[in-house]
């Protein structure tokens, strides 16, 4: 009997090691951060490759900013679009283009990639200054969706207007990252490239959303999705104070002025990145009305979080939001 | 024959399974304890500070590319100065709760409380 008891024992613990050893495998979860894309990107991957995933997820988005996306950066394609007033693009930017024009036009103007010029004057993101009012006319003058043209991997443009992809550019970097998983078959992921999120494989994921008074990590209320993108835009991101009044960096393509409404933030769910951070910038700009109608014609989902302190939301997200902030109320419109 | 319902060999099995399972629980549970600070340069950990253990006002001085201090007292931490431009880090304010976190981006360092329960955060 001791025998067969001892075998037993062997056996038990030779499954336990081997399943230990399969499990931490299997499940590896590797985290890193980074900084690209002017901001900080973070990862937590867990699968088989988790520690490659991660220093892929560097390159992809390195790469996206420095070959693609970036307006600043000598060579990329952007960069080159506006320098030469059009030209050839890689037909996954012609996609970008695509989906961002269709944005435009769908969200009437309220979404605008061509804002370079009137955003260069408000300095965001080095000494932010109100612009004057005669260079902010003229810079609006040279802008406009409309006068850029795709044409199969082709722009063209016909003003010397300023192409700048930073309102989909953290979203277009969640969707390359997201291929990339699929490909590598990551069990699970959880990306974050600035405040647009990734939540990738299986399972619930829980999401906070800002909360505008409070540090970039506290949040107001909780979302619980399955994989999907969220990006949020908010007014207390990049914005400064003068003569009493905050001007913020999410400008209304129709004015050149930060976009003035009753929203503080707008946080848009989509399986699209591209999509989620578009949106979400379009929905700050629309309000809240109309960003719900906008957000629904593409399937998205979307949540406001307003002046008078009201977190406004359609019942396609009553049942996965949580308000944890009491000075919040959660309204169902 | 042995009629015994439990047998030595079984409480041998029993008593491995209950250890194997202490200890899993122990490396799983151990972490929620008191709020640390983790302290990252372009994304490398350069410090960790546990801010129950933090008794008088500390400051810390990371390498970074230009100077930053970093104070922790109270269960609290913060950006104290930063020779940025923006000082977007330094008006973040003080950090006690778990997943906290504020960003120096020109200077690349973060400082972040463990232990949020969420996944992440958008803004």
């Amino acid at each position: 009997m001791k025998k067969a008891a001892a075998v037993i024992v062997a056996i038990v613990l030779a499954a336990l090691a081997a399943f230990v050893v399969y499990d931490a495998t299997l499940n590896k979860t590797v985290s890193e951060s980074f900084f690209a894309m002017n901001t900080i990107v973070s990862a937590e991957v867990t699968g088989v490759s988790a520690k490659e995933d991660c220093t892929e997820i560097e390159k992809i988005v390195s790469r996206l900013d420095t070959e693609t996306l970036s307006r600043t950066a000598e060579g990329s394609e952007i960069f080159r679009l506006n320098k030469n007033g059009g030209g050839e693009i890689g037909e996954k930017t012609a996609e970008y283009f695509s989906l961002l024009i269709d944005v435009c036009e769908k969200s009437g103007g309220a979404f605008d990639f061509t804002l370079g010029g009137v955003s260069d004057l408000w300095k965001f993101g080095s000494n932010p200054e109100i612009p004057d009012e005669n260079a902010l006319a003229n810079a609006l003058l040279h802008s406009g969706y409309k006068k850029v043209f795709l044409d199969g991997n082709t722009v063209s443009v016909s003003d010397l207007l300023v192409i700048d992809f930073g309102a989909a550019g953290k979203g277009i970097a969640l969707d390359e990252i997201k291929n990339h998983l699929e490909a590598s078959k990551a069990k699970r992921a959880v990306v974050a490239v600035g405040g647009s999120v990734l939540l990738y494989g299986e399972g619930e994921f829980t999401v906070g959303i800002r909360n505008p008074e409070g540090n970039s990590g506290s949040y107001l209320a909780k979302l619980k999705t399955d994989a999907c993108c969220v990006s949020t835009s908010g007014s207390y991101e990049q914005s400064f104070e003068k003569n009493g009044r905050i001007y913020h960096h999410i400008l209304d393509p129709k004015t050149g002025y930060p976009a003035d409404n009753e929203v503080l933030s707008v946080t848009v769910v989509s399986d699209s990145g591209l999509l989620s951070d578009a949106l979400s910038t379009a929905c700050f700009v629309l309000g809240v009305e109309k960003g719900f109608e906008l957000a629904e014609e593409y399937g998205a989902r979307a949540v406001f979080v307003t002046k008078d302190k009201k977190i406004i939301a359609r019942n396609n997200i009553e049942d996965i939001i949580e308000i944890t902030n009491e000075d919040y109320t959660l309204v169902i419109q | 024959m042995n009629t015994k319902l439990i047998k030595k060999g079984d409480l041998a099995v029993i008593a491995v399974i209950v250890a194997a399972a202490l200890i899993f629980a122990f490396f799983n549970y151990r972490n929620a304890e008191n709020p640390v600070a983790v302290i990252t340069v372009d994304g490398v950990t350069v410090e960790t500070v546990d801010l129950a253990s933090v008794k008088e006002k500390i400051t810390i001085k990371p390498q970074t590319a230009f100077n930053v201090e970093i104070a922790a007292e109270n269960g609290e931490i913060w950006f104290e100065h930063s020779d940025c431009e923006d000082r977007l880090c330094v008006a973040t304010g003080k950090l006690k709760n778990g997943g906290d976190t504020a960003v120096c981006l020109p200077a690349k360092t973060v400082i972040t409380i463990m232990g949020s329960d969420v996944d992440a955060v958008v803004y």
